[in-house]
Formats: structure tokens, sequence, C-alpha cells
């Protein structure tokens, strides 16, 4: 493919210079933070802010710009399926960070967990894809829409769950000491999983529209139907177990990391494993 | 029977089961799913009777019936389903004995008799690199007014009487033959079905034996303006075709509109017609499924907004009472 023609990419890449201006200074934050009064802080957190919204706001454009270039959203290849889901934990971590000053520490896990993606994107091909016959239809936003809210409030959690989880370690205790205590960090992680509870119950209930619509069929167990269950599943029982017996933090925690991993490995890996029909190009 | 470590071991036994069934359902045993649901759905039914942290709880306890709800929906439905296929020529009207692949529940109550539409003609489009794209497919259904058109194809099912019909990626030529017999008696016409196209393009071939003389080969060879360079759309009506004939050692390319005298009659190839494959389901739950799947959120959502509005989060440390929202405003 010509590269050339892909127009979309210095938005792409400016979007991504933007998050990494905002990582480098939720890093330098919290190394600050081991030292510096709170309110110094605040200059920085603005950086991060900013550098979060701007990356967003570019990351927009790229996608509005490869919509017209190709002719339809971000829902088909890899490669756009990651530009979103980039652009979504963005919107919502952006907007988690404005309204929650207390959650803001967690930046220095969350963005670089988002690097993750930003980095395998830049070793993606852009190039157009096909837009299956079965992608017509209304209810496949509503699926992906869900499903995005369901992946951005997982990430959200899973930074306050790693905070409560670095922080066990005397040499990184600084970092998060303009943190609430532990309980608290537990209680706020867990609020943001139940809500991720509620999108996930919607995406699946979306997609079973969707797929009976698309496939004649609403549940068929394939690759992606099956680990998705098995995401909301393990998460339902993560719900159970916290409200049924006494957790410590950092146990709830490392089940918040685990059913994060989980559902990345489902987003990005299960419909690329599958020859199935909810690849998409059949 | 209500213990919540009796519900974690249900999931644990679920999540097994599911693992199990994962693409692969048909070779799996569906037990590894009913034992898992049937015990946590008593599991659950125990617990909303006996525990006072759901059926005291609104949202709780509707989220848990519905839960309940949708087991016994999908259950339900597992055992009224019909699944199967059905390949409709153009012109023809759906025949309920003419079906292929049927898969059905043992409480299934065909009303499939009491269908009745014809099949028009379709077309397909292509991307390049033959891409299917949109499928349109114009079927005919009686109303009070005579034959009304309908366009149906890919997410837009023919629904009718509770059966949805989905077209596939399986449809093709067809040719409208007649033949009448060599020693006298009445003429018959019928259809040959071609295999799938543009998939089998380069076998378009299909055989037939008549009561009277030898089996008859038909290949078919089509100008449909086929190519993988381009978009492209196929469109049956807009198809030029020869038929190959081969009867023992007598090998004839025909015409529509043409005829041959073979050992045992005498073959007419009328014209060239299509057929398009279709995938029928039924479920008279899905509509069931998916208000109690909406119902048990917005239950589970109704709690939840409980728990969020409670203030056991809201920041206390030392820090929030000093750090200005980014928007301007203080915080305290």
């Amino acid at each position: 493919m010509n590269e050339n023609l892909a127009s979309e990419l210095p938005w792409l890449y400016a979007g991504l210079a933007a998050y990494a201006l905002a990582t480098v200074f939720a890093v330098k934050g919290a190394w600050q933070a081991q030292v510096a009064a709170p309110q110094t802080l605040l200059g920085n957190e603005r950086v991060v802010f900013l550098g979060a919204l701007a990356g967003v706001l570019l990351l927009v454009t790229a996608i509005a710009e490869r919509w017209v270039r190709i002719g339809h959203g971000p829902f088909v290849s890899l490669f756009e399926l990651i530009m979103s889901q980039l652009c979504s934990l963005g919107i919502v971590y952006t907007i988690a960070y404005w309204r929650l000053p207390m959650l803001r520490p967690s930046a220095v896990i969350v963005l670089p967990a988002m690097w993750i993606l930003g980095l395998w994107i830049l070793f993606l091909d852009p190039v157009a894809s096909p837009y299956p016959p079965t992608y017509h239809n209304k209810w496949l936003w509503a699926h992906v829409g869900f499903g995005k809210f369901f992946l951005a409030f997982s990430l959200v959690g899973t930074g306050l769950a790693g905070v409560l989880l670095l922080r066990a370690h005397s040499r990184l205790q600084g970092w998060f000491r303009a943190m609430p205590d532990d309980m608290q960090v537990d209680a706020l992680a867990w609020r943001f999983m139940l809500l991720a509870f509620i999108f996930h119950s919607l995406m699946l209930i979306a997609g079973a529209v969707w797929a009976q619509d698309a496939w004649g069929r609403y549940w068929a167990w394939d690759a992606l139907e099956t680990s998705s269950f098995l995401n909301w599943l393990l998460l339902g029982a993560a719900i159970h177990v916290r409200t049924t017996y006494r957790v410590a933090p950092r146990h709830a925690a490392l089940a918040i990391i685990v059913i994060f991993v989980f559902a990345f490995l489902t987003y990005f890996g299960a419909p690329f494993y599958s020859e199935a029909a909810h690849k998409g190009v059949i | 029977m209500s213990s919540p470590r009796l519900t974690l071991f249900g999931m644990a036994m679920l999540a097994v089961g599911a693992a199990l069934s994962y693409d692969n359902p048909a070779g799996t045993s569906v037990w590894v799913l009913v034992v898992p649901m049937g015990f946590l759905s008593l599991n659950l039914l125990a617990a909303v009777i006996h525990n006072p942290r759901i059926h005291q709880r609104g949202g709780l306890l509707v989220f848990h019936l519905c839960l309940l709800g949708i087991v016994l929906l999908a259950a339900f439905g597992r055992l009224t389903r019909l699944d199967a296929h059905t390949e409709l020529v153009e012109g023809t009207a759906f025949d309920k004995d003419n079906l292929l692949d049927v898969r059905q529940g043992p409480l299934h109550r065909t009303g499939l008799g009491r269908i009745e539409f014809v099949q028009g003609p379709y077309t397909v489009d292509y991307a390049p690199g033959m891409v299917r794209g949109l499928t349109h497919s114009e079927v005919l259904i009686p109303s009070a007014h005579g034959w009304r058109h309908l366009d149906v194809g890919d997410d837009r099912p023919l629904v009718m009487n509770g059966y949805r019909f989905y077209t596939t990626f399986n449809k093709g030529f067809a040719v409208v033959l007649s033949w009448l017999p060599a020693g006298g008696g009445n003429s018959i016409r019928g259809t040959v079905n071609m295999p799938a196209y543009p998939l089998y393009d380069f076998r378009q071939a299909n055989r037939w034996q008549p009561r009277e003389g030898e089996e008859i080969r038909f290949w078919l060879e089509l100008e449909t303006g086929l190519t993988d360079q381009h978009a492209w759309t196929l469109a049956p009506s807009k198809a030029q075709a020869e038929l190959i004939v081969k009867s023992g050692e007598q090998r004839v390319v025909l015409g529509p509109g043409q005829h041959v005298r073979l050992a045992g009659g005498v073959l007419t190839f009328e014209r060239l017609s299509s057929w398009m494959g279709y995938k029928i389901f039924y479920d008279p739950t899905i509509n069931w499924l998916f208000f109690t799947a909406i119902i048990g959120v917005f239950g589970l959502a109704s709690h939840f907004w409980q728990k969020l509005r409670q203030p056991d989060w809201q920041p206390t440390a030392k820090r929030d009472r000093i750090v200005e929202s980014l928007s301007g405003r203080t915080v305290t």
C-alpha cells in the first residue's frame, strides 16, 4: 500500500505525541511527588490533562480523516480498532482525571498502559479495510460503544488497582502519597469496575441483537463471544467475592488487573485468532 | 443451597463449560453448559428466597430474577427452536418440504406451512478482490393489495410468522429445463441448480437422470462480468449463458430457448435463472430474552446508582482541600 495516501497518519502521530507529553509529565509528577508539596504539582497536572485532551482531539481528527478516506468507521481492522480504543480510553480517562482529582496520580500507571496500544499501532498497516455487509447495522454502534465504555472504566479501575499494588513497595510509596488510604482507593476502583460490569452487560446484549441480525443467531460461542462471556463471568465472580467476603485491597487490586488483562486479550487477541464469523469479513 | 461459595463453584463450572465450548459448540456436549446453568439457577433461586441482601434490595432482586428468567427463556428457546437452510429459485414459492440441514428442538411445532412468499431476482455487490458487499434479494409476499415487493439481505431478514429468513453467501445460477419423453407422455418442467457462484465459478456443473434414457450432464458457461480487479455486481438477471449438455456420446451446446433430441426425449434449455440460499431461524423467545436482559441491567444499574451515591469513597485526604480543579474552580 502507498502510505502517502494514509492521510490520517499525521494526526495519529500528533495525537500519540500529545499522549507522550502527558505520559512524561505524569511520570515527572510522580517522581516529584516524593519530595514536593502536593500544591506544587498542580502545574504538572495541568500539562498531563492538556496533553491527554490534545491527544484525544487529535485522535478524533485522525479517525474522522480516515473515515472520510475509506468511507466507513473504525470497526474492522486492528489498526482501526486500536486507533479508536486509544481515543475512547483517552476520553474517559481524561474526564475522570479532570473530575476526580484524587485519582490523578494513577496517570503514571494508566498512560504507560495505553502506550501498549500506542506502540502497537505504529507497526500496523493503515491499509483501507473492506466493510462487511453485516456491519451495516445500528446495533453494531451500540455494541462497540458499550464495549469502549467497559474497557475504559476497567482501565481507570486498573490504574487505581496499580496504585494499590505499587505503593506496597516502600520505594514507590512516595509517588502516591497524595492519594487517600488503601480502603478509599479500593472503593473507588471497584466503583469503576461496577460501571464496567454494567457496560459489559450492555455490550453483550447489543452484540447478541447485532449477531441475530447479522448472522441469524444471537449466540454461537465463537471465540470472541466466549472470551467476552468468560470476562463477564470473571468480573461478576470478583464482584461477588468482594461483596461477600473480606478481601484485602491488594488482593482485590490483583483481581482487577487480571480482569483487565483478560479484557485486553479478548479485545485485541480473540477476534484475530479466530476465523469465526465475528472476525467480520465473511 | 444459597451459599455464596456454591455460587462461585457454579460460576467456575460455567466458565469451564464455556471454555470447552470455545469456538466448537457443535463438537461439545450441551451438558457442560446445562449442568452449571441448572446448578446456578437453583443456587440463585435459593439465594433470592433466603438471602435478605438480595430480596431486600429492589434493583439487585430485579437483576437476579432477570438472570433466572434469561436461563429459563434460553432453555425454552433451545427446546422450541428451528435452524435450517433452503434454496429458492427465482420465481418459485417457499416450500416447507424443501429444507436442508434441519436442526430443531423437540418441542418445535412447525408453522412453516403458513409461510408464503416467492423468490424474486437478487444482486450482490463485490468490492475489488472479490470481497462480498451488500446483498439485495427481492421477495414477493402476499398482502391485501396483491403481491408486495420486499428487499431483504445481510442484516435485513424476511420475518414471517416468527421465522426469520436470512440471505447467505450460498447463491448461484439455475437452468430452467423442460423434458418431453420420447415415448410420449406429458412434458415436464423443472430447474437444475448449479453450485454456488462465484465461489465455484470454475465448476458450474450438475447432472440429472430422466426416467427414460441416460443420465444427462450439464456445464454452464457464464458471462457475468466477474472480475477481482474492480468493484463488481453479481446480477443474474443480466448474465448471459450457454448450456453444454452431454448424454452418452452426444455433446451439444444450447442457448436459451434451444432444444436437443437425446436418447430418451427432447430437452429444452428454456432460460437461465438464479437461486438464493436462505438460513431459516426460529426461536420464540428472542424478544423476551432481549427485554429481560435490558430490565436486568437496569435493575443492576439502579442498585449500583445507590452505591455510587454513597460518599464513602469521597476523598478526605488533606490534598483535596487545596487542589483546584482543572477548570479553575476550587474543589472543597
